[in-house]
């Protein structure tokens, strides 16, 4: 089973949003995408759900092009955050309308949700908090049993409880590997530890698909401290500076191999470290000279 | 009620506004034949409500005490196809529905099948409660008698005005993303509907057609039928085109600009110009030229008003 996204272009007003978008996404698999503010991520979702009738290019799932296997489009879930018809229904009248539309809709499941999370079931969509609605919203997403789900921006403006529940649902849901989520996002932080694939959109084009387990196993961030307060020409040209601070340095090395260990060990640092890598360490060494990463920051 | 999942949803989805609708109308009906029966004028020589002889004849009944298919039911159609299309646009109901695995043309006619049903069923309630009324309520001393060939020929031209009306609210909201501009532009159509009326009427009064009334309203309910199907099929050939990143523009199929523009033009120089002067038809034109400009274009116009005022 896979979702394939094969040339899909997007024009606004003569100006191209998104343009010749490929990528595959199988279930089990969390992958963010990730672009500046306005770079077209949920442009790219409204077009990939039909809710903007793309130019060019098509979605298919398991082989068959959503267009011609309308059917297909129940595999795939997304709640646009910014135009949804939620507001005026009451939360116990939401799965009538998604029971009907997604075949293995878990209503108990929803009710159970809705109460372990103190939602009043009574409360109208647009009387909740963002945080609550951003919960309402995931909680319909799992429900649904949607094999693919989209979530655009689900950590936006939320507190850390909120995060934290919501990025342990997500990881919980995709272990059975029935389930495939397609999360985005402006900040890398939200992502970490979440994604194992990040797709970078820049100027409407998807320019990188990072598989974030082949980049750490190859990558390292190491704090030192030299004895010298020249910068050996080793680091110069293998790494990215992180952070300097007095004589302590933080380093990536994307592609840390043996001979670059040895060239380390052999300047006797006076403090030789490995710390945890981020996503955003990684972002930063891998995009140094991307003016789009950079913007992000 | 609905078998089909799609129908369901819709259902699900209108079925309060279309209660409101269903509400609405049968007070109106209720309150029209109430006020109707409790005006009686006694003018000593006709104590029947109903007309006898137009009654018996094969031609729609609207008289003075009584219509045989209420008008109120012809505003419902009107209300329910602008509340079918545009409230899914209005409260961003399409995009559940684009996503729903259902193809555009089923939910197009999804919701032409339940909005016919329900009005079907408000045509039988409604018309049922006017003729109870009549029925129970005529005065002591009065009659009320209706036969046949009069009742029929008012349903039957009732529901194509009705169809008619439908397809219209139903086609513009379908095209217009504003809801002010939208009520609008089909109120002013709809008004506008009885000069059309009027200049059809003349063109096939006169030669060389020398058609008699009962025969140009017949020629005028066929084309009006033949009308609302054109805007049917129209509107589901668009439907499947419909993308929302337009949702809040005026039109919502940019391409549709100049040709509803021309078809605006030329549709209001000629209701006001008809039967007139050469000068009169140069001024409607000019008029309704500028007007549609200034409606159409007025938001880039607008834009570019202000753009040129912030470099200046």
């Amino acid at each position: 089973m896979t979702l394939q996204v094969t040339g899909l272009s997007k024009q606004i007003d003569g100006r191209p949003i998104i343009q010749d978008i490929n990528f595959g996404w199988a279930p089990g698999e969390i992958i963010g995408l990730v672009g500046r503010n306005g770079v077209g991520k949920t442009t790219l979702f409204r077009t990939l759900m039909n809710h903007y009738v793309a130019e060019a290019g098509h979605v298919s799932v398991d082989g068959d092009d959503i267009r011609q296997v309308p059917q297909r489009q129940q595999q795939l879930f997304f709640i646009d955050t910014q135009y949804n018809f939620l507001g005026t229904y009451r939360l116990w009248e939401l799965p009538r309308f998604f029971g009907t539309v997604y075949p293995q809709f878990d209503t108990q499941r929803f009710t159970a949700l809705i109460d372990q999370f103190k939602l009043n079931a009574n409360s109208q969509y647009r009387r909740l908090s963002k945080g609550m609605r951003a919960l309402v919203n995931l909680i319909l997403a799992l429900t649904s049993n949607a094999t693919y789900i989209i979530l655009d921006e689900p950590f936006d403006g939320l507190d850390v409880i909120v995060r934290e529940n919501i990025a342990t649902m997500v990881i919980d849901e995709v272990a059975d590997q029935k389930k495939g989520f397609l999360i985005s996002s402006h900040d890398l932080n939200e992502l970490d530890g979440l994604s194992d694939r990040v797709l970078l959109l820049k100027d409407s084009q998807l320019v990188r698909d990072y598989n974030l387990e082949e980049i750490r196993a190859k990558a390292k961030k190491i704090q030192l401290v030299l004895n010298d307060k020249v910068i050996p020409e080793v680091l110069k040209q293998n790494s990215q500076l992180i952070r300097v601070s007095g004589r302590v340095l933080v380093v990536v090395i994307t592609d840390y191999t043996t001979a670059i260990d040895q060239e380390l060990k052999a300047l006797k640092p006076v403090l030789f470290e490995e710390l945890p890598l981020t996503l955003e360490d990684l972002f930063r060494a891998n995009l140094a000279h991307d003016t789009g990463y950079q913007m992000m920051k | 009620m609905f078998r089909n999942k799609m129908d369901q949803l819709i259902w699900q989805r209108h079925r309060r506004m279309l209660f409101a609708i269903a509400i609405l109308t049968l007070l109106g009906v209720v309150m029209v034949s109430l006020v109707a029966l409790n005006n009686i004028v006694d003018d000593r020589e006709t104590h029947n409500l109903v007309s006898a002889t137009l009654i018996n004849q094969w031609r729609p009944y609207n008289g003075g005490y009584f219509a045989a298919y209420s008008m109120w039911l012809i505003l419902a159609a009107w209300l329910s196809g602008l509340e079918m299309m545009h409230l899914d646009l209005s409260d961003n109901f399409n995009q559940f529905l684009f996503s729903s695995g259902f193809s555009r043309r089923h939910i197009y006619w999804s919701k032409i099948k339940v909005a016919f049903a329900v009005l079907l069923l408000l045509n039988v309630v409604a018309t049922g409660i006017e003729y109870l009324i009549y029925w129970v309520g005529t005065p002591h001393g009065y009659t009320w008698t209706i036969a046949w060939p009069g009742v029929l020929t008012s349903w039957l031209v009732g529901i194509i005005m009705s169809i008619g009306m439908f397809a219209i609210s139903w086609f513009a909201a379908e095209i217009i993303g504003q809801s002010g501009p939208l009520v609008v532009t089909i109120a002013g159509f709809t008004v506008s509907l009885s000069g059309l009326a009027g200049i059809g009427g003349t063109i096939l009064h006169g030669s060389p057609f020398s058609l008699s009334n009962d025969q140009v309203m017949w020629v005028g309910l066929i084309a009006w039928l033949v009308f609302a199907l054109a805007l049917f099929f129209w509107g589901a050939a668009l439907y499947q085109h419909l993308s929302l990143e337009h949702n809040g523009e005026y039109l919502l199929f940019p391409h549709l600009r100049v040709p509803v523009y021309i078809v605006f033009v030329i549709y209001v120089t000629l209701l006001f110009s008809w039967a007139s002067d050469g000068l009169s038809m140069v001024v409607a034109f000019v008029l309704s030229a500028l007007f549609g400009y200034g409606w159409l274009w007025r938001p880039r116009l607008g834009e570019k008003w202000h753009q040129w005022r912030e470099r200046n």
